[in-house]
């Protein structure tokens, strides 16, 4: 099965990622060699602490569906801020840029999200610095 | 459809750059003031005790010691303006591509960075207040011994479960205490009185606190926990809490478990306590120290942090560390045939 996912290479450009304070080893989970894009729908939204996990389908080339799960943050401060499960409805169409997990399973750390004409997700950037809207 | 931003997300915007302002406007306040503390009266409970209910956040750029570059107590308002705002560039500043910082989510797309959030800054230049330079004190040759020895028994890392970090493994974070320290995000507080007892809720990562308050005394010295056993009292307005009986397995800046801790929480205002807390612990310094950190009211009710129940992050990360010793393992015989 050929599933669409663009291998980066490692020094190709600077991408959004943020400096944080990990509540675990993240590059121990995740290939900081295995960059990768991929473009799916959204499926489920495991909004779990302390991370949440989307799922995400791609369809390849073949037109077979690979389901993926992506790695995101915890969700309390967004759910505080109003955001729900209703606010990304199931079906909506995610750009993934993020890191292949070690293990070699369909599962990524989704280092940026945004919908499929660019704009990003959910509210990053309104910080200085951090280079949103 | 356009997704720049959906319209259910729209206000949200607003409320996050409001929360950028937030630091600003609550960093230009005077340095606390013990006399105008005193001419606040807190409310009280329907059976008499000082009000200390509701939703709290201990957020805060503060650092614990003092920076190297910094003499004075408490900052100008002007240059904590600037402070804050180079801590939360530095907070929500790019990666990138390829390096180990950059392996993460976005942070500030889950309004997990402090800028986007209520918290609870003065112009304190470090949260220790004693000593007065700001700083720790020395650590004692027994307790320098001890941490050694503690560093020299730990295993790598990813070895296995148990050697992972107690925040890894979903057991206690610092926001839990005591001392109850600001974690990097989700630093909110539930307290809940009754005649009897206090109960503080901490957001991350689960636990709950409660404290007798009826003059009891401590446990026998046998009984050790992850977060000691804590007494309170009230003195005037003031909350003390005495805590003793740690379970050593949690070290606060390499204490032993014979560290007593005790915290006052003062409500001097509507949506203010302070909170103070005393360390002592002669095996590991040579005298107690002092810190302090604001608690600001902010936006109930608290999510549950369920951590064991999603951390799919232990399982992987230990598959990856098994994977990682088996490439190298396997490239080493390969390199050792050619």
């Amino acid at each position: 099965m050929r599933v669409q996912l663009a291998i980066v290479a490692a020094a190709a450009s600077v991408m959004a990622g943020t400096r944080v304070l990990a509540h675990h080893a993240f590059a121990a989970e995740f290939d900081v060699n295995r960059p990768m894009t991929l473009e799916g729908t959204l499926k489920h939204w495991e909004m779990i602490n302390p991370h949440s996990w989307f799922h995400i389908d791609v369809e390849g080339t073949d037109g077979e569906i690979v389901t993926w799960l992506i790695e995101g943050g915890s969700p309390n401060q967004l759910i505080r801020m109003g955001v729900t499960k209703n606010s990304v409805p199931l079906g909506t169409r995610l750009i993934v840029r993020g890191y292949l997990s070690r293990d070699g399973t369909n599962k990524a750390v989704g280092t940026d999200l945004t919908f499929s004409d660019g704009s990003r997700l959910f509210l990053g950037g309104s910080a200085p610095g951090a280079g949103g809207p | 459809m356009n997704h720049r931003f959906p319209n259910s997300l729209r206000p949200l915007v607003i409320l996050m750059t409001c929360g950028w302002l937030m630091p600003l406007s609550v960093g230009a306040q005077a340095p606390n003031d013990t006399s105008a503390d005193n001419v606040y009266t807190p409310p009280r409970t329907p059976f008499g005790q000082p009000d200390l209910q509701g939703f709290w956040t201990n957020a805060t750029y503060t650092p614990l010691e003092r920076p190297d570059d910094v003499t004075q107590a408490f900052y100008t308002p002007e240059e904590l303006a600037e402070r804050l705002a180079r801590a939360a560039a530095r907070e929500s500043a790019q990666t990138v591509l390829g390096t180990t910082a950059d392996v993460h989510y976005d942070f500030t797309q889950f309004g997990l960075d402090r800028s986007q959030s209520t918290f609870a800054e003065d112009l304190r230049t470090s949260l220790i207040v004693d000593p007065p330079n700001g700083r720790i004190p020395p650590m004692t040759a027994e307790g320098k011994r001890r941490n050694a020895e503690r560093e020299a028994a730990r295993g790598g890392r990813w070895d296995s479960a148990q050697d992972n970090q107690l925040d890894d493994r979903c057991i206690i974070m610092r926001g839990s205490g005591p001392p109850m320290m600001n974690t990097s995000y989700n630093s909110n507080y539930q307290i809940v009185q009754m005649p009897g007892y206090l109960m503080i809720l901490v957001e991350m990562i689960h636990d709950v606190r409660i404290i007798p308050l009826d003059g009891r005394p401590q446990p026998h010295s046998r009984l050790r926990q992850w977060m000691g056993t804590s007494r309170g009292r009230w003195e005037g307005d003031t909350l003390v809490v005495e805590t003793t009986n740690f379970n050593g397995k949690n070290p606060f800046w390499g204490s032993s478990e014979n560290m007593r801790v005790i915290e006052r929480f003062t409500r001097v205002a509507e949506d203010s306590i302070r909170y103070t807390f005393t360390v002592e612990d002669e095996s590991t310094w040579v005298r107690p120290w002092t810190g302090e950190l604001q608690m600001k009211a902010t936006q109930g009710p608290l999510f549950e942090h369920a951590c064991h129940e999603g951390n799919y992050g232990l399982y992987n990360t230990l598959v990856g560390a098994r994977l990682e010793e088996q490439r190298a393992a396997e490239e080493a015989k390969r390199v050792e045939q050619d």
